[in-house]
């Protein structure tokens, strides 16, 4: 039950009664004809209770895109309904039009569409639908709170996706599929093939030419189907901002651009989050799944304000990958963090896998470190000048056991951590 | 959607928003100043009431002295009063009681007089001492001044025209006589300046008191006029009342009082309205939704941290230290030297020749910046960054 606007509206009208008529009983017949008339329109209204909702619309969204929902409100009723709906989403879903008005005739059934512009990663579900069911006079309406449950997964952006053209196409050249007369960098042996000219001579197989009487060559290409293990450290750490985003999601950008080219560079590629438990993981699913299951787990990972569990961390991983792999950790470079936790567990990773740590700097240390000026400026510049100097000690530390460092501003680490990559591929170290 | 409203609209600046608001609300600002000014005005144009106003003995330009005067050479005694109890007590019935400034009688003070005997002139009454005194004569409204007014009636047939100013009209009684009619409005009505009751006792009222001061009494047939209505057998009893005290006042209606029940209702009806207004907008459609919001840290929040307790402590020496060392680790590697040497205060004497000659400055200030003492003052700390910054930019 909710009153309008018009109840007030005539009951103020009526306020002109009394000076004509100075009756106490003239309050009482108001307030009587006032109720009569909500009552009667309230009986009159369309029954809200007997309304049948149903969904439509996207489930995934890719966060800095938007979607539409639908809402489909279905009246069996035999009265035609005439309402004001809110369909109530979390703050974060964006949704408009916040409120709408539908009009359905007895029987029939009407569609709403909702426009869904995500602010912010993760699952988000419909709470609830109200309906205000006004009746004929516009006086009271009959108002019902129900479910139409509806969960739409908001995806990863991936904004350093329109990196992976150029990525790939180092990967071509480095494969030598794209320009036949570039000798393929790599150590696997791949097959002969004549000699053209142009050819590098060092690539001519000696052996093989004196058995067939004419020049030929041995290609190479780089290794394929070696594991990559991506490690999203989701710890507290994580949860910082660099800019407006938080580092977690700059993680995951880079994670996401590495996993895409690795899988068309014909590796595997498996996937852990992790705190002080698995949080995600995606692992053996086929490489144009891959992508998409990655995006699909990633979406409700949320920074734990906990410290990471190293211990835990490594163990999962050494129980998880018999072969060599190379493992790629995405997490922040915090000296106290780290040489508690990981740095005592290296040698044991070290000496079965390959490790790149990948931490994304925030380019706001950089801005203090050149600030000058005033006092609280140089205080500034030396504040950040011993975070850069602990950062830089730490990576050399890291680099000490044999780890790869790639430690870039949050707009160049998913490039950055591909160069790396492919820099390895390149080298045959994987 | 419409093209109009895709179009981003330009941000307004506060003094734009200021200057919408302003043309919108101008003819209401403008209309409520013309009133306020219309009412100065009109207020200040009003003939002040003095304190001497038909009082019988004040010589002043409004007081009564000079009718009361003459009114005794005619023979005819005239008492001043200045409490209606008084008045009371003197009256007789051969006797005139006039009753001018009724608006300082409270309702104690009527009941006395409207059970005194005696007939009684009583001059612009208040409603309230019109009702009670001059049951016969109803009050129909206010004439403008309009000049001198045509008697039209025997009781005004001495005096002929007299100017009565602004002055209330009566609608005449069933017994009695009616004079002074204001004309412009329409003829057939009740509008007279001056009206006389024939009833168990003769009561004449007279609309306005402008005939009897001192000032407009030289008037043309106003002295006469005065002179018709004040005679009377056993003298005449002139009650102009003192502002009555507080204690006698509290018997009297309240403010709560005069309101007439329809205005009650009004507001009674005024307050539902409300209430019902509030219920309108009281009712929520639908709870409101909680959200759990992921926690918002900055992430160099510990860096500054640590520069802002640098200045609280002034930890010139970390500072320094700090600044240092970054810059012997940009600059060793320009120098040709292993990076090893940047943190190895052992090595300044391999560091600070080749920066000297590289940047063109002496080794002692060279040694001062990459490796000197803490500096003594913040002053010093700033000159020290400057040193550096100078060192590396020659250097490179």
């Amino acid at each position: 039950m909710a009153l309008t606007g018009r109840v007030a509206l005539l009951a103020l009208l009526a306020c002109a009664i009394p000076l004509f008529v100075p009756h106490g009983w003239v309050i009482a017949a108001i307030a009587g004809a006032l109720v009569a008339l909500g009552a009667l329109d309230f009986a009159l209204a369309g029954n809200v209770r007997r309304l049948v909702l149903h969904r439509t619309g996207d489930t995934t969204i890719r966060l800095g895109e938007s979607g539409t929902v639908g809402l489909i409100v279905e009246n069996p009723g035999r009265r035609r309904v005439r309402a004001l709906v809110r369909d109530a989403w979390p703050p974060s879903a964006g949704v408009t039009p916040r409120t709408f008005e539908i009009d359905v005739p007895a029987g029939e059934r009407r569609r709403a569409e909702l426009r869904l512009a995500p602010t912010r990663r993760g699952d988000r579900s419909s709470v609830s639908v109200t309906i205000r069911s006004t009746g004929p006079l516009g006086l009271v309406a009959r108002q019902l709170t129900r479910q139409a449950p509806w969960t739409v997964r908001v995806l990863p952006g991936f904004p350093s996706r329109r990196h992976l053209p150029a990525k790939l196409r180092r990967l071509r050249e480095l494969t030598g599929q794209q320009v036949a007369l570039i000798r393929g960098q790599g150590t696997e042996f791949d097959s002969l093939r004549e000699y053209v000219a142009g050819d590098d001579v060092r690539s001519i197989d000696w052996r093989a030419t004196a058995r067939r009487g004419e020049v030929v060559v041995r290609t190479w290409r780089p290794e394929r189907d070696r594991r990559i293990f991506l490690i999203l450290d989701t710890g507290r750490t994580s949860a910082g901002r660099v800019g407006d985003i938080p580092r977690l999601d700059c993680s995951m950008d880079a994670a996401l651009l590495l996993g895409a080219l690795a899988s068309r560079a014909g590796d595997r590629v498996d996937l852990l989050a992790y705190d002080r438990r698995v949080r995600a993981r995606v692992e053996g699913v086929s490489r144009t799944d891959l992508l998409p299951s990655m995006v699909r787990a990633m979406a409700p990972l949320e920074p734990e304000l906990i410290e990471s569990d190293a211990a835990g961390m490594v163990a999962t991983l050494l129980a998880r990958s018999r072969q060599r792999s190379l493992v790629v950790l995405l997490t922040e470079l915090n000296t106290a963090a780290m040489e508690e936790g990981l740095i005592p567990l290296l040698p044991r990773l070290t000496s079965r896998h390959l490790v790149m740590v990948a931490a994304v700097a925030d380019p706001r240390v950089g801005e203090m470190a050149g600030a000058r000026g005033d006092l609280a400026a140089v205080y500034d510049a030396a504040s950040a000048e011993r975070a850069r100097g602990e950062r830089r000690r730490l990576k050399a530390e890291l680099r000490e056991y044999g780890v790869e460092v790639v430690d870039a501003p949050p707009d160049e680490i998913a490039p950055a951590l591909a160069d790396a990559y492919l820099a390895l591929k390149a080298q045959g170290r994987l | 959607m419409t093209a109009t409203a895709t179009d981003a609209p330009a941000p307004e600046s506060a003094g734009q928003v200021a200057g919408r608001r302003f043309r919108r609300w101008r003819g209401i600002v403008a209309a409520l100043f013309a009133v306020v000014l219309l009412a100065v005005v009109l207020a200040a144009l009003r003939p002040p009431v003095t304190s001497g106003y038909l009082d019988p003995e004040d010589a002043g330009r409004d007081g009564s002295r000079a009718l009361a005067e003459i009114v005794r050479q005619q023979g005819t005694p005239v008492e001043v009063v200045r409490s209606a109890n008084a008045a009371a007590s003197a009256a007789r019935s051969t006797k005139l009681v006039v009753v001018v400034r009724s608006e300082r009688l409270t309702e104690a003070d009527l009941t006395v007089l409207a059970n005194a005997t005696g007939s009684v002139l009583l001059i612009a009454p208040t409603d309230a001492a019109l009702a009670r005194l001059a049951p016969g004569v109803e009050r129909t409204g206010t004439a403008p001044d309009t000049g001198p007014a045509e008697d039209g009636c025997a009781l005004g047939a001495a005096a002929g025209a007299v100017d009565f100013g602004e002055s209330h009209v009566y609608r005449a009684a069933e017994t009695g006589t009616a004079c002074y009619l204001y004309e412009d409005y329409d003829p057939a009505s009740s509008f007279f300046r001056l009206v006389r009751s024939e009833g168990a006792k003769t009561v004449t009222v007279a609309g306005s008191g402008r005939p009897f001061t001192n000032r407009h009494l030289t008037e043309e047939g106003a002295a006469a006029l005065g002179l018709t209505l004040l005679s009377a057998q056993g003298g005449v009893v002139w009650l102009i009342p003192d502002l009555p005290s507080e204690d006698e006042i509290t018997g009297d209606q309240s403010f709560m009082d005069l309101v007439p029940t329809s205005v009650w209702l009004f507001f009674l009806q005024g307050l539902v309205a409300v209430a019902l207004a509030a219920l309108w907008r009281a009712r929520r459609l639908g709870p409101v939704v909680v959200e759990r919001l992921p926690v918002a840290v900055r992430s160099a929040e510990a860096v500054e941290g640590r520069a802002r307790l640098y200045r609280a402590a002034h930890a010139r020496d970390r500072a320094a230290l700090a600044l240092r060392e970054a810059a012997r680790e940009r600059l060793v590697p320009l120098l040709g030297l292993p990076r090893s040497a940047a943190a190895d205060p052992a090595r300044a004497a391999e560091v600070v020749p080749l920066a000297a000659a590289r940047s063109g400055l002496d080794a002692p200030t060279a040694y001062w910046a990459l490796y000197g003492p803490e500096p003594g003052d913040d002053g010093e700390l700033l000159r020290l960054t400057d040193l550096l910054d100078e060192l590396e930019r020659r250097v490179r």
